[in-house]
């Protein structure tokens, strides 16, 4: 994979110097997305499945082949089965009160991981407030940073499996060589649950394989796989189309309507209420194709993990030479071989001065709790610095940062007193 | 240089970080999404802060403004106090912040405000 050609394909890299290490929060885009854009407004703006004149017809149709488009990305059965939706945060609260609020009482439980990020736990704990149901956590073993024994938690009580595919934070939580999420699935179908899966960090890095997953809904955003911001994907089983609400109602998703009632339209149309984000589903179509013409998962992978092998070595390294404590939340061994993220947190040193220092320098990282508040309390840890790569990254790239990181604690390290700030608890 | 001078030289040797006897108030407050935390005590007479004493930790922003805060703050009517607002801080700190950075510089404000204003609850 040639990184320094696959780089030209990204204007913001272009005259200008950037170390861009924060992909897991949004992902650049290639010239092909930004274009499509620009494109559909000047030459086929017009609204969907209204027009009988052919700037109408010719959106649709491309909005439709783009709903192809993505059935084919993931290996969806069927088009209809890809809803498109404002981001992944859309389409698990569109799940939460379209499906899993009707069908869920007193007592049931919703089986989730305590890797979550807050998309895929706030609208839970509003369901299992509204209905009683009960929130039960897979655990995460702090020393492998994998989920521990997950069948453990998969009842005759369990209705709902909604879990991570891939953690913003730690990586992989889920040992892939066992076919663990996979099996797990299996488990939760055989007592009567359904099972959502939070795809959002692993689109960009993992190949989605629905029909082998097998999951009832599945979510992910267009801004994390290179295409823009404002437009997700929700599949929903086609099995389930007619359990499952309309989140929205409005234009678009009726049949018929009088003063008093509506019917809705058959699914997809029954599921995307309003004018739809048009440009936003043309700008995706087009980062699928930059994807499958430009990107082997494969290598991707080999890729990124060769970078946080590059990194992680360098992290040791510092602690060694500078003699300070660095702890990575995750599992090394497994980030060296298969990874796409780090995230750490220094003793002495707060990670938003030091993102604030690289900031400065043009290197872009993330400090905080990555939207995974009780996550990164469970690591007793206030706060993370997360690196975080794509195809567009380089080596180069990373020793810059770990030389000015290294800077960075050198600056800000110190005790005062009898008080030496650090982000690790009960050191 | 990323840091100012001064902001740099209040974090590595805070101002009033010391505890108070028998203190006129004592607020602590926690910013969760990044884990800074300030506690402050003061005492007052005659309607003026007669001294003041900060502890917590996290970033140079959060700690460094304390100190900067309480060194202000000693001597000056409780009102005058009360009246010091975001730009006052943003001018304290000498630096242009993002509204996260903001946050931090106006953690100490925060804490500081509520204690005096719990006082004035109490009278």
């Amino acid at each position: 994979m040639d990184i320094a050609k696959k780089r030209q394909d990204f204007p913001i890299f272009s005259g200008r110097k950037l170390i861009y290490l924060d992909t897991s929060a949004t992902a650049q885009k290639p010239a092909t997305v930004i274009d499509a854009l620009a494109r559909f407004y000047t030459y086929n703006n017009a609204n969907t499945h209204r027009g009988l004149y052919e700037l109408g017809e010719s959106s649709t149709t491309h909005y439709e082949l783009t709903r192809e488009k993505v059935a084919q990305f993931i290996n969806a059965k069927y088009p209809n089965e890809i809803i498109f939706t404002k981001g992944t945060t859309e389409g698990i609260n569109f799940i939460a009160s379209s499906w899993v609020e009707q069908h869920l009482t007193h007592g049931d439980e919703i089986v989730l991981t305590q890797a979550e990020h807050h998309a895929n736990l706030l609208p839970w704990q509003r369901v299992a407030q509204k209905t009683g149901a009960k929130l039960v956590f897979i655990p995460i073993d702090l020393e492998t940073y994998k989920t521990q024994n997950p069948e453990k938690y998969i009842t005759s009580r369990t209705k709902l499996l909604a879990v991570t595919y891939s953690s913003n934070v730690l990586g992989d939580i889920w040992d892939e060589r066992k076919q663990e999420l996979e099996n797990l699935i299996t488990l939760a179908h055989a007592v009567g649950a359904r099972v959502l899966i939070d795809a959002a960090q692993a689109v960009m890095h993992r190949r989605i394989d629905i029909q082998k997953l097998n999951p009832d809904f599945l979510v992910f955003s267009g801004h994390k796989m290179m295409g823009p911001m404002g437009i997700g994907v929700l599949y929903i089983k086609q099995a389930l189309h007619d359990a499952v609400q309309p989140y929205q109602v409005g234009g678009s998703m009726v049949f018929s309507v009088s003063f008093e009632q509506a019917t809705w339209a058959a699914s997809p149309q029954k599921f995307e209420a309003g004018t739809q984000p048009v440009a936003e589903v043309f700008g995706l179509g087009a980062a699928i194709d930059y994807i499958n013409e430009n990107i082997d998962f494969d290598q991707l992978r080999q890729h990124e993990a060769r970078l946080c092998s590059m990194l992680i070595d360098g992290l040791e390294k510092l602690e060694h030479d500078i003699k300070i404590k660095i702890h990575i939340a995750g599992n090394k061994n497994w980030l060296r071989e298969h990874g796409h993220l780090v995230s750490f947190a220094i003793t002495g040193v707060h990670p938003h001065d030091i993102a604030s220092y690289l900031g400065a320098k043009n290197i872009a990282v993330r400090a905080g709790h990555h939207c995974a508040q009780p996550l990164v309390n469970l690591l007793s840890i206030d706060s993370l610095l997360r690196v975080s790569f794509g195809v567009y990254n380089t080596p180069e790239e990373v020793e810059i940062f770990l030389q000015e990181l290294t800077s960075a604690v050198k600056l800000l390290c110190h005790s005062f007193g009898s008080q030496e700030y650090n982000p690790v608890r009960g050191e | 240089m990323l840091y100012q001078e001064e902001l740099m030289d209040h974090y590595k040797y805070p101002r009033n970080h010391k505890t108070i006897t028998s203190p006129d108030f004592a607020i602590s407050e926690l910013n969760p999404s990044c884990g800074d935390r300030i506690a402050i005590e003061g005492k007052i007479s005659d309607d003026s802060i007669s001294d003041l004493g900060f502890s917590g930790s996290g970033c140079v922003i959060s700690q460094a403004t304390a100190s900067m805060l309480t060194e202000h703050c000693i001597g000056k009517k409780v009102d005058i106090a009360l009246t010091l607002s975001k730009n006052d801080i943003i001018a304290m700190v000498g630096l242009e912040m993002g509204p996260t950075r903001l946050k931090c510089a106006l953690l100490s404000l925060q804490v500081l405000q509520h204690g005096l204003l719990s006082l004035q609850a109490k009278k």
